[in-house]
Order: C-alpha cells, then structure tokens, then sequence
C-alpha cells in the first residue's frame, strides 16, 4: 500500500522515452525533408546573406565528409541516435569547434533556475489566490484585490518581459535590462554578492512569467473549490464544526491540488516555450538566448542541439511531476492494480 | 466584478437567509465577461474595419513614410539637437525603415489574429475528430489517440517550430498557421475526449443507446449540442496558444517581412534595439493590441466556462 | 401537541417548531419544508419516512443548519436541549455542531475526504470540538521510552526484542493518544483496527457508513440524525448496518432520527414514526400503531405496498407526489391523490388531530363532526 502502481510507472515512463524518440527523430526528419541537403542550405543562406562565400563547393564537401552526410540515410539516422545517447550533440558550426554540449551545459542551468523559480511562485500564488477567492470567509477586499492582480493573465510572457523592461528597466532604472548577473563578475562564483547579483537579474524576467501565469492558475483553483465545495464530504465536514480553516487546506486545498498538478505537467512545454522568448528579450545567459542566437548565426546544429535539450529537460520535468502526484494522491497507488 | 459583489450576498452560510437577486437563473449566455471580450473583439474589427476604409495601408510598406516620428503630439530627441515631432499625417508616428504605425496596425492586426483562427480551427477540427474517436471507440483506438496526445503535450511546440522554421527560413502566414495547427490539435483531443466520456455515461445518451438509437445520431444529436460551449472555450483557448506561438515565432524572426504583422513589428524593434532609444510606440503599440486581444480571449473563454458551468456561475 | 411532553415521562431533547424551507428557483419557490413540527424524546428512536422528493433530507438539514443554497429556512424554531439552535452565531453553532447535533449522512461512499486516512477524519472532529488531545511533550515520552529500553535477556529471541524496540520506538516518534478511543468506536460500530490507516477508497461502501456512523457517535451528541444512512447498500449489508446503528444508539445512549423510504425497514429499528408528504408531517405515531393501525390514507397507501407486511400486492405509490412543489393544492396537501377528497378538504388544511395516546394524524376524516363519512369511508375500503 502507498507505493506507485507498476503500470502507472510503466506508462509515465513510456510517454516519456517515446518523447524523446519522437523529438529526436523529428530533428532528424526535419533537416532532410526540406529540398536540399542542410549544409548546402546552410551555405546557400550564408551566401545569400554575405553576398558571396569563397570556396562554396569546398566548403559544401568538406563539411558534408565531416558530418557524414554521404552516408545511407538509416547509416545517418542510427549513428545519429548513438551520438545523442552518448549527448553527443555535434559542434556549433558557427563556433566551430565549440561543441554544442558545452554550450547548452553553461546556458540550460539558468534555464531551469528562472523557470523553476518562476513556475513555484505562480504555482504557490495562484493557488493561493484561487483558494481565497472561492472561500466563503475571505474578506471581500481581498476578494476585490486579487482579480484585479490578475488583468495580466493570459498575455504571452514575451509581451509582459518587454513592458517590464521598459517600465523598471529603462524608464525607472531599478532592475538591470539584460543577462543573469552582472558584467563586472566574468564568471559564476559562490559569493553573497554575486548571489544578490542574480536575484536582482532574474527578478524581471520571473515576474514576466509570473505575472501572466498565475492567474490562469488562480482560475483554475478557484473552479477546483467550487467544484470540491459541492461534494459531499464537504457538507460532512460543515457538519462535524471543523474550524474554517482547517475545512480549508485539509478538505478543500488538499483535493483542489491534484488537478492542479496534473494541469501542471500539461502546461510546461507551453511554459518552456515562453520562457525561451522571456530569455531572448532580457538576454538572459539560458537556453533561449542560446537558441535565438543559433537562429541569428545559421547554425543548424546548434539549433537541433539546444532544442532537443530542452525538450528533454521538460519531458523530464513532467515525468517528475507525474511521477511525484501518487504520492499526494493516495488513490493512485491502487489503481491498475 | 460587480455583479459577482451582488450575487454574493445570495449565498448566505447555511441558506437561513432569503436568496437575493435572481442573477444567477438569467440566460447564461448574458455573462458579462462573455459579452465585454466578444464587444472588446467586435470594436477591434470594427476600427480595423474603419481603417481599411478610410486609411492608407500601403503606408505599412517600407519606406512609404518618414522614419523615426513619434506619435502625433510626441516628441522623440533622436541625437543631441535632433528633435523629432510627431505629424498629424502618422497619427501613431512611424518606425525605423519608414513604416506608418497605424497602417502597420490595420494590417497586422487582422494578419495575426487570422494566423490563430487558422491554426486554431484546423486543430479544432482535429481535435474533434480524434476526441469523438477516442472517446467513442476506445480500445487500442483510445491507447494510441491519448499516448499521442500525452507525447504532443510535453513537447513545447515552440522548439520543434523552431527547428523546422530554421530550415525553411521565413515562410507566409498560412503556411505558418498550418505548422502551429500540427500541434494545437493535441489539447482539444485531450479535453473533448474526457468531455465525449463523461457525457457517454450521462443519462439521456445512455437512454439513447438502450433504445437503439445509432451512435452516429448519438453523437450529433445528443453530444454535440452538448458539448458546445465545451467546444467553444475550448476553441477560444487553442486560438489564444496558436497566436502566442505565432507571435513567438515572429519575434525570433521567422515571420513574413515585407507586410508585417504584430509580432514582426516588435521583431523589427526589438532588432533596432527600440527599447534602450526610447521608441517606445515601435513595440508598445503592437504590444498593448496584443494585450487587449489576449484579454478579450480571456473573457470570452471565462464566460464560456462559467456558461457550460452553472456551478462556477453560481459561485459568482 | 404540547401535552405529550407533560404526560410523558421523557424529556424532549429535538423539539422542532413551525419549520418551513424553501428552494428558490426561477419559477418561484420550491415548498420543501412546510410548517412542520415534531419532538424527539431523549433515548428515541424517531423514524422519518416517506416517498423520495418529499423533503426528508431537507428537514434533516434544516435542523443541521446545513442547508444548501438555493435552500433556506423560511421561520421556524429548532431547539436541543433547550438550546435555539437559529439563534446561534456562527462560532457558537461550530462548537454546538457534532455534540448537539451529528449526522450520519446520506452519501456515505462520498462523505470521507478522500485524502485523508480514516484515522485523520475522526481526529480532527474529536480534536476540534475537544482541543488537541493532550499529549505529553516530546520529553516526557522520550523519559519513558529510555525508562522502557532495556538490554537483551539471556535467551530471548532476538525477533521479540526487536520488535519490542520498534514499538518503544513508534510510540516515541508518532504517538496517537487517540487510538484507543478510536479503537473503541469501531469496536462499537463492528469495524476491525486494520483500517485505522487506511483511505476511505480502500474500504467497502459498508465499511464506510460504519466508519460515518462510528464518527456520528464519537463526541456522544444528543441528537444523531441517519439520512438514508443505509440506502446507498446492497439488502444484506443494509440490515446489518441498520442493526449496528440502533446497538451503537442503545449503548452510547443518544436520541436518533432514522431517515429512509423503506417502511420494513425502519419498522425493525424505530420506536416511532412520521410519516412525510410533500413536505409535511401526516402522521406521527408509535411503531405498532402505525401498522396496527394506520389513520391517515397516505400512510394507508404506504403501508399496503410494503410486500413483506402484507401478502403481495401491485405497488399502488406509482405516481409520487402530483403536485406542483411551487403551487400546493388548496386546503389539504394530500387531496389530489386521495381517494376519500371531499369538498371541505379543498377548503381547509386539516390540523394535527390526537387520535390517542401518542398518535397524530392530519386529515379531516379524524375531526369528530366528519366521523360518519369516516366509518362509510373506512368500511367501503374493508369490503372491496
Ligand atoms: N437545490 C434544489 N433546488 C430546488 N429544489 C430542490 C433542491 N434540493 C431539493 N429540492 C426539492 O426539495 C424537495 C425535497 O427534497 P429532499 O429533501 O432531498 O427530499 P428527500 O430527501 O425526501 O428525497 C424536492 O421536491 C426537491 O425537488
Ligand atoms: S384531509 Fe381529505 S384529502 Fe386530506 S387525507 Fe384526509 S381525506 Fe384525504
Ligand atoms: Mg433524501
């Protein structure tokens, strides 16, 4: 009793490697199905944009040999596979010979720090606003005060990064407009100072995402509660004169949060999708950033590289939760039994 | 929020009061939030309408104005001594390459909000499809259907966008719906499937099936008008995701460029660095149409829940 | 009415006056409740029957406060004990809830929290209305388990005295001054202890209305009140769990309300009946009256379709109740379903009327100036 059914595990674990695969293949399949080979593509937009590149040809040959594009496709496909296995992600043309994993492992930290971060306060916030709003004995001015908090929601991220930079970063000057800490340290050290450095960075662009998220989830609680104030425990426990608020988080709370996480583990690759746009438009030194920079200087490999990555760390993040909601649910562990 | 401050004092702890206003029995299509996001999108068109009419809208194309003039009434110090008016015939002003801002409006506008109803109807339509499927086959139908849309799910669309828009470079706005409809059938799969089988071991569909009605008749004659609020929340959602994803993946770059729309103008602005000089009605104004559409969705979408939610209507 | 109390020894400890509830919809108030009224002795068991829809559940919640919106209490006055419980404010009703007044309720499968264990539910309505169980600190238990602990004896199995360490060790770590308690109630309700850790969804539908009647009784209130406690079960459980319910009454000593719409049933556990239609009381007698001798034509009807009493006949309720719950008929509420209606019945509601000792009836066959059309009444029915 208590531990997570097999299936259950089973079939997390199943959507999760079939993910992978189907990620992997898709940047695999991608590439190829455009007309063309990716490098002569590759170089054909270089020349488009410098006007002329020497050599074409040679360059075109040369590159090809090196990343075995003259192989049988399936050759391709599974060397392709092993190489990911092993993340090994190729080398960023353009920084050649930087390889990609170097460089997603420096940018995908402060990825997961800001949206890590960002998603536990949205997710504590409005959770907690939805609470209050549906509870019978909140004050009426928080009643008041919390829709009103939450005009923000549904805008993209993106939007509410540029009006927070523009307002607090440039016209009021008091939160820095780019990266995740200050130019003066060349690089991360385990100093207050630069810890300091790093909220104060950091704290814009999670309030980007923090502010039109929480909202959404504020909605979504308060439907929960109404719902959860129908059933009929709760009506047992009106009976019973349990006090207000224990009925609160321990009746109502408790059973409106496990959808809630459900809905969680839905919503992160939208989220993930929107913090990459949030790290373009402060500069953040994460993965989006790294990816809009790839897009900047053509580099295919660099592209694959990084999205793949962070496709990886989000189905990851939902196999956690989904993987974590047994142990709040207690009605899952006997399922598929 | 007013009307809720009204209702609430129907509900009073333990019901010993008399009930109040009888707000909550009105037709539940006049929901105030319902109707204020279908007015809010009502004025929009009406004005793009308007502009359209009355308005020159190749002055959306580059160079068709003077560069850098702040909105009628500003003024933007470019240089030192370099001081810009804004002129009456640039109402909003103008922007790097020469663009009018209100002529960008009135075209880009309509482009990006025709970019989510595409891409949101497409994987509606999907979506109803695999849903009605899954939910009224089930099976090994039901397994493939779900496992298909959990792995759609975790993938966040905006990456696989990405790399397949880095091969084909910038590409038009249809061809743009049509990629992001590859991944806005997933959710509507998700809920109307849950929404097909709740409705399935509902009384009147199973008074239907005992009496042998067929079950292509159940599902357009019993389930579908049902399920049409459902269906429409679920629509208004899927469109606001498609027009975040397009206006994502204009601001990386990968939008048209010759005739912008919303999202390429803030990309333009973004890559002339508007912000740190001040432009701000370059991005602003993109910005803040954005957002008034976005809540306009919003509303729409909470209206429609709370209307195919008596509940959520009554705690009001 | 109020003679009853003087010439009964027993003390009134429910006594319901004038209660009337309504449902507000747009087309106009659902009557659910109509001026009814009723006393509860102490050590009673009252049984509350009529058909589904005739506002059982909502008499029960109106005397619990409990009732939901669109409902509310019209007037009416409900004391315990002598306590006015609508004039209670809020806190003090908190406090007065479960130890006035407990409910067994009708959806037990869906009436536990689901996430909470069944231990945790039954905590927290004995800790809340008797403050935290006192518990001793976490020093005085740590003195006694390093008093308890003790070396190996000679010989003894080192399984034993292992396991006598872990208990030592529990009881230090999670001590439960409750259990016992706990243990008690569902030794009472026919429950074994194993499901002292459990959830509700690892218990049978039977294993939880057990669990919803032994938290009824925990806090020993005066007045418990069972709404189709057992309705929801399947016939064999339904017996047995009605059987626990009146040994639990007997042995803790509370007054009981029985809801249900099975007249055997209630038959076998009740000391009295009410008999409800379409919101109001019709008769209210003792058990053997009611089937000795049934007065009022409803409950007549009722009791002529139970098959176990009587031979078996063609179930005669088919139709429920006829009437618009908005728009009652004039004068008495019964008159469009029964077949002795004459004109006066149209005109005026008929009072309660004491036919003997005990025994009250609503209808105006039973007022003295109509005791012929009664008799005529009475025998054409005993020769068809
Ligand atoms: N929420 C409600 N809205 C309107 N009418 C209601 C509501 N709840 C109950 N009623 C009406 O009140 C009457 C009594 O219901 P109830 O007390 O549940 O009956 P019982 O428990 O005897 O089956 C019924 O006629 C029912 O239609
Ligand atoms: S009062 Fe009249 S209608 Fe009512 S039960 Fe008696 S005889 Fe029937
Ligand atoms: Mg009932």
């Amino acid at each position: 009793m208590g531990g997570l059914s097999l299936n259950y595990i089973m079939r997390r674990l199943l959507v999760f490697f079939l993910t992978l695969w189907v990620a992997a293949t898709l940047i695999f399949i991608i590439p190829r199905l455009a007309p063309g080979d990716p490098i002569t593509a590759m170089v054909a937009r270089m020349s488009q944009q410098a006007g002329f590149v020497e050599n074409a040809d040679l360059i075109i040959e040369g590159w090809k040999e090196r990343f075995g594009l003259n192989d049988p496709v399936y050759v391709q496909y599974l060397r392709y596979m092993g190489n990911l296995l092993r993340f090994d992600l190729g080398l960023a043309m353009a920084r050649f010979p930087s390889p990609v994993s170097q460089l997603v492992s420096r940018a995908l930290p402060w990825t997961i720090g800001l949206v890590g971060i960002a998603t536990l306060i949205f997710f504590t916030v409005g959770n907690l606003f939805g609470a209050l709003l549906a509870w019978t004995k909140t004050p009426k001015l928080v009643k008041v005060l919390i829709p009103m908090s939450m005009i923000f929601t549904s805008i993209p991220p993106l939007l509410a990064g540029l009006l927070l930079v523009y307002i607090f970063g440039f016209l009021l000057d008091i939160f820095p407009q780019a990266y995740a800490y200050h130019h003066s340290f060349r690089q991360p050290e385990f100093t207050l100072k630069f810890i300091g450095s790093v909220l104060h960075h950091g704290f814009l662009p999670a309030m980007a995402i923090v502010l039109v998220t929480f909202g959404y989830w504020a909605l979504g609680m308060r439907g929960m509660m109404v719902t959860i104030e129908g059933e009929d425990y709760m009506i047992l426990a009106q009976a019973k004169g349990l006090k207000p608020f224990y009925v609160l988080y321990r009746y109502m709370i408790r059973n409106a949060i496990l959808p809630q996480m459900t809905a969680l583990a839905v919503s992160i690759g939208t989220l993930v999708g929107g913090s990459v746009l949030v790290e373009v438009i402060f500069n953040y030194n994460g993965m989006g950033t790294l990816i809009f920079t790839a897009i900047r200087e053509q580099d295919f490999n660099l592209i694959q590289g990084t999205s793949f990555i962070l496709i990886v760390t989000s189905a990851l993040a939902v196999l956690i939760i989904d993987l974590s909601y047994p142990l709040i649910d207690p009605r899952i562990s006997l399922e598929g039994k | 929020m007013a009307a809720e401050a009204k209702t609430k004092a129907a509900v009073v702890a333990g019901g010993t009061k008399k009930a109040g206003a009888f707000n909550r029995f009105d037709n539940p299509w006049l929901n105030w939030k319902f109707l204020a996001g279908v007015s809010i999108l009502g004025i929009i068109f009406f004005l793009i309408f308007l502009g359209n009419t009355f308005w020159d809208t190749s002055l959306a194309l580059n160079a068709s104005a003077p560069l850098n003039l702040p909105p009628y009434g500003m003024e933007y110090q470019k240089g030192k001594n370099n001081i810009l008016v804004g002129v009456p015939e640039h109402p909003l002003g103008t922007e790097n390459s020469g663009r009018d801002m209100l002529a960008l409006l009135i075209v880009g506008t309509p482009r990006t909000l025709g970019v989510g109803a595409i891409a949101a109807s497409v994987g509606m339509l999907v979506g109803i499809f695999l849903g009605f499927l899954a939910g009224f086959l089930g099976g090994w139908i039901d397994d493939v259907i779900r496992l298909a849309t959990d792995i759609t799910i975790t993938i966040p669309s905006l990456l696989v966008l990405i790399v397949i828009q880095s091969v084909l470079g910038s590409v038009d706005l249809i061809t743009m719906a049509l990629l992001i409809s590859m991944f806005a059938w997933a959710t509507p799969t998700r809920y109307i499937r849950a929404q097909v089988l709740t409705m399935r071991e509902s009384g009147y569909v199973q008074m239907a099936r005992l009496s042998g009605v067929p079950t292509r008749n159940i599902m357009f004659r019993e389930i579908m008008p049902n399920l049409l609020p459902y269906l429409a929340a679920s629509y208004i959602g899927n469109m606001t995701g498609a027009i975040i994803s397009a206006v994502g993946l204009e601001v990386l770059g990968f939008g048209p460029q010759r005739i912008p729309s919303l999202g390429v103008a803030i990309f333009f602005s973004i890559e002339a660095a508007a912000l740190l000089r001040n432009m701000w009605w370059w991005w602003g104004i993109p910005t803040v149409i954005l957002a008034i559409v976005f809540i306009a969705l919003l509303l729409i979408n909470l209206g429609l829940d709370e209307i195919a939610n008596p509940r959520l209507r009554k705690a009001n | 009415m109020s003679e009853q109390r003087e010439t009964g020894s027993e003390r009134v400890v429910l006594d319901v006056d004038n209660l009337r509830i309504h449902y507000a919809t747009p087309q106009g108030d659902v009557i659910a409740v109509s001026d009814i009224s009723f006393e509860l002795y102490e050590g009673e068991t009252l049984g509350l029957v009529g058909e589904s829809g005739c506002g059982k559940s909502t008499t029960a919640y109106g005397i619990l406060q409990l009732v939901q919106p669109p409902g509310y209490i019209v007037h009416g006055s409900i004391e315990v004990d002598g306590t006015e419980v609508l004039n209670l404010t809020e806190e003090e009703l908190r406090k007065f809830r479960w130890t006035g007044l407990s409910l067994i309720p009708q959806g037990a499968m869906n009436s536990l929290n689901p996430t909470m264990r069944v231990k945790a539910q039954i905590v927290d309505v004995i800790e809340s209305h008797e403050g935290k169980a006192n518990y001793e600190s976490f020093r005085e238990r740590l003195s006694v388990f390093l008093r308890k602990i003790r070396r190996p004896r000679r010989g003894e199995p080192l399984k034993k005295y292992l396991g006598e360490w872990l208990r030592n060790l529990t009881l230090l770590l999670r001590y439960e001054p409750l259990k016992e308690r706990i243990f008690d109630l569902f030794q009472a309700v026919g429950l074994p202890n194993r499901i002292y850790n459990m959830y509700p969804h690892e218990l049978s539908g039977g294993m939880k209305q057990r669990v919803c009647i032994a938290m009824g009784v925990a806090l020993h209130p005066t007045v418990v009140i069972a709404d189709e406690a057992t309705s929801a079960l399947d016939v064999v459980v339904q017996r047995i769990v009605a059987q626990t319910l009146v040994e639990v009454k007997d042995e803790i000593g509370v007054s009981l309300i029985v809801i249900g719409h099975d007249m055997g049933l209630l038959a076998q556990i009740v000391d009295r009946i009410a008999v409800m239609y379409a919101g109001k009381i019709v008769e209210i007698a003792p058990v053997e009256n009611v089937y000795a001798n049934p007065l009022h034509p409803y409950t007549q009807l009722l009791i002529d379709s139970i098959p176990s009493i009587k031979e078996r006949k063609p179930l005669k309720i088919t139709e429920g109740i006829t009437h618009d719950p908005r728009n009652p008929p004039s004068g008495c509420i019964f008159r469009l379903r029964c077949p002795f209606a004459w004109e006066h019945c149209a005109l005026e509601e008929p009072p309660q009327i004491n036919v003997e000792a005990k025994h009250e009836v609503a209808c105006h066959l039973f007022d003295e100036q109509f005791e012929e059309r009664r008799s005529n009444a009475f025998a054409a029915i005993a020769n068809s």
